[in-house]
């Protein structure tokens, strides 16, 4: 018995300076990692789907609040605008949407302040090597081109990756959805 | 043995994926270019001396039944550090090693050291022992990842050094061509130790 309670007692303390000690480097790695992973992911993305602006978009992102979690924490989207002359003309923000087998596809949608869809990106996913991986492809990503914000997204898919294809329009939708519902914060 | 022994032993005598080998997985998938391996064999090395210590200022601590459980949870813990480290530091080398990175924790390297030696030695001599085959498994590593980078890419840490019309050997970078390379390694580590052997006395 008194084995058994060690045990339990040792396995216990191991645990809970290791949860400790894990939270506080999580902690401490948040901001870099979050750095870093908008340089790497989203930068190439942003830089394809924005065209001449005269400012940093990475610097200059932020954040809008797009509603809730079931925990009451605030969900949050980040905007990449682009400037010219210290005026917002067009921002950067993704959307994600489901592609073949249920993973995500973040996509990067470029809209101006008119309303008009500039370009997109593909920042990440999971599809078939070779077949829906074909998504990111230019010829797919430019029939995006010139939709209105209003419009329903509806392209021509690649063949052989209809999934694929109609998760990047989803993941379009939903990004657009989010710029006509939180236009005043956006721009 | 000495402390110094207990750090050169796992550089030649008991260097991992040749003389052990152990924890290949990672050996086989990784090594595509010499900074893969190398980044793998780091990661692995801090995860190894940092278990090694931990568990052995533990092991009068811990009860023997639940020993394997506790081990785990600490080589987890320093496993998730180096993760969330290398993403906020090194994320082109995160990206790549992917997955490789928290399957440190079932490396059978780490958890053997644990068992077979930081668990019933002194911490001095434990971390003797991470270092010596932390640094042997990187050396391994880096090697073996520069032998397929030369030959599969035609490039030497990311520079080119073949000529011109060198064709590489794509197959070099495919997980047969680890096989390959990791055989011809090992063969050339025992025919080593056989003239050294002959040359000392012919034991």
């Amino acid at each position: 018995m008194r084995d058994i309670i060690k045990m339990i007692i040792v396995l216990t303390i191991i645990g809970a300076v290791s949860g400790l000690a894990l939270s506080l480097v999580y902690e401490g790695t948040k901001a870099p990692i979050e750095y870093q992973t908008i340089k790497f992911v989203k930068e190439p993305a942003v830089k394809k789907v924005l065209t001449g602006y005269d400012n940093d978009p990475i610097a200059d992102r932020k954040k809008v609040v797009i509603g809730e979690d079931e925990r009451g924490k605030p969900i949050e989207l980040i905007i990449f605008p682009a400037k010219k002359a210290g005026a917002t003309f067009a921002v950067a923000l993704e959307g994600k949407g489901k592609g073949f087998g249920g993973g995500l596809i973040g996509v990067m949608v470029g809209v101006s302040k008119k309303g008009t869809l500039l370009d997109i990106g593909i920042t990440s996913h999971s599809e078939t090597p070779g077949i829906g991986s074909k998504v990111g492809e230019t010829s797919f990503t430019e029939k995006f081109k010139g939709i209105k914000t209003d419009q329903e997204i509806k392209v021509d898919g690649i063949s052989g990756a209809t999934y694929s294809s109609k998760g990047v329009m989803s993941a379009v939708t939903q990004a657009l959805g989010y710029v006509n519902t939180f236009s005043k914060e956006i721009f | 043995m000495s402390i110094t022994d207990e750090f050169t032993k796992g550089l030649w005598e008991v260097i991992p994926p040749f003389r052990l080998v152990l924890g290949l997985c990672p050996v086989l998938a990784v090594t595509t270019t010499g900074i893969n391996g190398m980044g793998m064999g780091l990661a692995t090395t801090f995860v190894l001396v940092f278990s090694n210590l931990f568990v052995s200022l533990l092991r009068r601590f811990i009860p023997s039944q639940v020993r394997i459980a506790s081990f785990i949870v600490i080589i987890a813990s320093f496993v998730v550090i180096v993760e969330l480290v290398m993403q906020a530091y090194f994320y082109p080398l995160f990206k790549i090693l992917g997955i490789f990175i928290p399957l440190i924790v079932v490396n059978c390297i780490i958890l053997g050291r644990a068992e077979a030696f930081a668990s019933k030695n002194g911490p001095i001599a434990s971390l003797a022992d991470g270092l010596g085959i932390g640094l042997g498994f990187t050396i391994s590593l880096f090697v073996l990842g520069c032998i397929r980078e030369l030959l599969g890419s035609g490039t030497l840490l990311e520079i080119p050094v073949m000529w011109s019309s060198f064709e590489p050997f794509t197959f070099m970078l495919k997980p047969p061509g680890a096989f390959v390379a990791l055989g011809i390694l090992l063969a050339t580590m025992n025919l080593i130790t056989q003239v050294q052997a002959r040359k000392g006395g012919g034991r």
